[in-house]
């Protein structure tokens, strides 16, 4: 009896001893773990008294999450570093952000922050076609996956589950001969919609089906370790998001996050994106091995506002199609 | 019999009103606050929009489909590990128990992981055995089957354990008897031992079928990629794309899961009325049964069984934990460790969530326990009405998804506590509470089954002597229930350490659990590392159990549930 007692104080002990948060920093971030876990240990290497605790999940989630907390009035993040513009900026439209205008700032193309300093862009994630190399056909084209060779063999992330997904069915519905009827071509070829990019990956390079919608640097850093994959980049052009970082208003740790944001943005911060696969939004940077140079990779415009005022409607008419709601 | 025991006239005063203030915190207080978002929602007309999703009836069809036959399968392998082990002489009793309470203390979303790697073309095993399928073939445990045969593996374990306590206790005199009168063994099984294990079995189906209907981790991989939404996976889908109508939304399906549940422990309740079977103290199960000759054919199946439930699985995970890339087959050239260098050394999230999710669990089972005893001690005690509305109340959050719980709790401490000024939100108290609340029932089932067995005449006759509440706590009740009690915390313990679908909303920055922390690896696209975490997970639990197996000498008889 006497050891279940000492186990108990044991237990209730080190219950104790776990701090709701001692980290100076919340990091809410939707990059896969081994690269949120690289990001902040390369920032704290850099600001060694500050620690960051963070929380991984989809675009999506993290922002339900976000939105929950807010509700609750009382929001746990200081910084996001989530996959799309459009969300952030639906934030700052409601006010959510704090401003902070960057000095890294001026190594950045206009066109990737907020001019008010609310987000600021830090690589480019493209979304491409991936395929099996034991498939039967190479793709080069959107509307490839719609041949009925292909048929039950496409998987794609949800829209639901992944901000850039949304942001890659908004771009393609906006694309004059593809749009929602090229969603419903896809549906009818027997195509699944399910789950993020990691999913789409692992059911490619498994073999579970030969091709999928997926973000670029998945499929070149799995294939560089050795699976059977190849991204495409298609005729018509990609899809891009840009991983913005941005401070929550309500945020107790401003100086510490600022110091995050000038972190990420700076060359440093840059260069470990790159390491990690990813195509540096700042200007100057190379590109992660495996990818082709950066201006024959056609991206296919979206336009922020629009995509932000369809965003319910253009869920809605995905889940119709796909019937996952 | 009924009227033997004098309702409420051998407790303290106190005592049921502690109950009622306990169920109040940990069942009405969080469901009236969702129901009061309910029906707000049904008052903004926002119910009609939920009610005419034909994905709603489709995902309640499925709910429904999958618990029923998972239930089958759990109750099929359940009792027949309950009655062989228990009742008959077959050797290996002990290791065949260990082993087949095991899936119950594995997370379901790490079975369902397991079996994953174990089948279809994605497979690093069968494609380091050179069997994996063709490309673009259809992994066949997306399914409604898969989903239920799962069901079926993750929960036959509670079955077992439920009918295992019913037959610990049976009257080895009546069975005596029996034998002594000329019956055959056919004959005692199905006269004295059926209609005696009878609760136990209703009461494994009853909890297999709530568990199956709340499950979360399970349909959520094998559902999801095949578009099969169960209603707690569409709750959490819809959590997934958070609009301002999204907590009413969920307030109407989580009726609508009550609503299931409620049906489903109706029946238990109303197959089980007007039996009492009481049994003097502890009787000990022995061999009841011998085979003879058939001893040695039987623990064979047995192992077999086991071996496509546990050991298959476990090294399809231990292989997708080492494959370097997707795809890759597995070869002692390809093989690498890095996933598991990665989940040890560098991810953060890893000691966290097992600092988690233990101490999670620890503090559970144990304050639970001491709420547990006090309340089945009322409850049992008092057969009013009043003790009937508690004891539906207690059952409640326990019938529920985690997840509602979750988004109950959530909408309750969202705001900081009136008086106090603090906030549970974002912190590791907030799940501690929830997990109070979802797993009462499973910690007080156990308890109150053994008060149930229990002869009032026991403690009457000391209360006659003059022995105080607390002394015939300590001297008569706490030890002919030790064994129960000790079966409640290990229970306990052991659900909350594989808890995902509370946490799964409820986790915060440093509050991550094991049950999140595998989830989110895998739904990342890192099944290698959540396979490495999941191998952990398992090698984990073995410890565990093997730390009571050494344990089990100095603790009551009974408390180390697969043991004799």
């Amino acid at each position: 009896m006497k050891t279940i007692v000492s186990a108990a104080a044991l237990l209730a002990a080190s219950l104790l001893a776990v701090p709701a948060s001692a980290a100076s920093l919340v990091l809410y971030t939707s990059q896969p773990n081994e690269d949120a876990q690289a990001t902040v240990d390369g920032f704290m290497a850099a600001n060694p008294d500050i620690k960051v605790d963070w929380v991984r999940d989809g675009t999506p989630k993290i922002i339900a999450k976000l939105q929950a907390e807010i509700q609750a009035g009382n929001p746990v993040a200081d910084v996001l570093l989530i996959a799309d513009m459009v969300t952030l900026e639906r934030l700052k439209e409601d006010g959510k952000l704090l401003a902070y205008k960057s000095p890294e700032a001026a190594g950045y193309d206009a066109s990737l922050y907020d001019a008010d300093g609310y987000y600021y862009s830090t690589k480019l994630i493209t979304t491409g076609i991936m395929y099996n190399t034991s498939a039967a056909m190479k793709p080069t084209s959107w509307k490839d996956l719609t041949k009925p060779e292909t048929k039950g063999f496409v998987t794609m992330p949800s829209p639901l589950a992944s901000g850039a997904a949304l942001i890659h069915a908004q771009t393609l519905a906006a694309v004059p001969g593809l749009g929602w009827d090229y969603y419903k071509a896809l549906a009818e070829n027997g195509a699944i919609a399910a789950g993020g990019n990691g999913a789409v990956l692992k059911s490619v390079a498994s073999g579970e089906k030969a091709y999928g919608m997926v973000v670029d640097y998945l499929p070149i850093r799995e294939k560089a370790k050795g699976a059977p994959v190849e991204f495409v980049f298609p005729s018509e052009g990609v899809s891009a998001v840009t991983e913005p970082v941005g401070i929550l208003a309500s945020t107790k740790n401003a100086e510490a996050a600022k110091k995050f944001v000038d972190y990420v943005l700076s060359e440093k911060g840059q260069e470990g994106f790159l390491k990690l696969g990813y195509i540096p939004a700042r200007n100057g940077m190379k590109l992660p091995e495996g990818f082709p140079a950066r201006d024959t990779i056609k991206v296919l415009p979206i336009k922020a506002a629009e995509a932000l005022k369809n965003t319910d409607q253009d869920l809605k008419t995905f889940s119709g199609i796909y019937g996952s709601n | 019999m009924q009227g033997y025991v004098r309702p409420g006239n051998s407790q303290p005063a106190w005592l049921f009103p502690f109950i009622v203030i306990s169920v109040l915190i940990f069942s009405v207080l969080p469901l009236a606050r969702l129901a009061m978002v309910g029906i707000v929602a049904f008052a903004s007309g926002g119910v009609i929009d939920v009610l005419s999703e034909p994905s709603l009836w489709q995902a309640t069809y499925y709910t429904i489909v999958t618990a029923v036959l998972g239930t089958i399968i759990s109750l099929a392998i359940g009792c027949l590990f309950a009655f062989v082990l228990t009742l008959t002489d077959i050797s290996g009793k002990g290791l065949l128990s260990f082993f087949f309470v095991l899936p119950m203390m594995i997370p379901p979303q790490v079975t369902a992981l397991a079996w994953v790697q174990m089948s279809g073309p994605s497979s690093p095993l069968l494609k380091a055995l050179s069997l994996a399928p063709p490309l673009g073939s259809p992994q066949p445990l997306y399914s409604v089957g898969g989903i239920a045969l799962l069901y079926g593996v993750q929960h036959a374990p509670l079955v077992y354990l439920a009918l295992r306590a019913g037959l610990m206790t049976l009257p080895r005199d009546g069975v005596e008897a029996a034998r002594l009168s000329g019956a055959l063994s056919l004959r005692v099984f199905r006269d004295i031992i059926l209609p005696l294990s009878l609760p136990g079995i209703i009461a494994g189906a009853a909890i297999s079928f709530v568990s199956c209907t709340g499950n979360f981790g399970i349909p959520a991989i094998l559902g999801i990629p095949a578009s099969i939404y169960t209603l707690p996976t569409l709750i959490f889908t819809k959590f997934s794309a958070f609009t301002s109508r999204t907590f009413g939304d969920v307030a109407v399906l989580s009726g609508i899961i009550a609503m299931i549940s409620v049906a489903g422990l109706m029946i238990q309740d109303r197959a089980l009325r007007g039996r009492d079977y009481r049994v003097i103290g502890l009787s000990g199960a022995s061999a009841v049964f011998e085979f003879g000759p058939w001893r040695f054919a039987f623990p064979p199946l047995l192992w077999a069984i086991l071996f496509f439930m546990l050991a298959a699985p476990f090294f399809a995970l231990v292989a997708g934990a080492l494959v370097p890339a997707y795809g890759v087959p597995l070869t002692f050239k390809t093989m690498s460790l890095h996933a598991f260098q990665e989940i040890l050394f560098r991810q953060a999230v890893t000691r966290t969530a097992f600092v988690n999710s233990l101490s999670l669990a620890g503090a559970t089972a144990l304050g639970l326990l001491v709420v547990t005893v006090l309340a089945a001690y009322a409850l049992t005690r008092r057969r009013d009405m009043a003790s009937r509305i508690v004891s539906s109340l207690i059952e409640i959050p326990y019938s529920l998804p985690g997840i509602v719980m979750a988004v109950s709790f959530i909408l309750v401490f969202a705001a900081p506590i009136p008086v106090l000024h603090v906030s549970l939100y974002g912190t590791i108290w907030i799940t501690l509470i929830a997990y109070f609340s979802s797993f009462f029932a499973a910690s007080l089932k156990p308890v109150v089954s053994a008060f149930h067995q229990l002869d009032p005449a026991l403690e009457e006759a000391a209360r006659l002597s003059g022995a105080g509440f607390f002394r015939r706590l300590s001297d008569i009740i706490v030890p002919l229930i030790a064994p129960a009690a000790g079966a409640s915390v290990i229970l306990v313990f052991l659900i909350a350490c594989n808890e995902l679908t509370i946490s799964a909303l409820l986790w915060s920055a440093g509050t991550q659990t094991l049950g999140v922390a595998i989830y989110n690896l895998d739904d990342s696209g890192s099944s290698d590392l959540a396979s490495a975490l999941s191998v952990l997970v398992v090698l984990m639990v073995v410890v565990l159990m093997l730390l009571l197996e050494l344990l089990s000498k100095r603790l009551p008889k009974g408390v180390v549930p697969w043991r004799n």
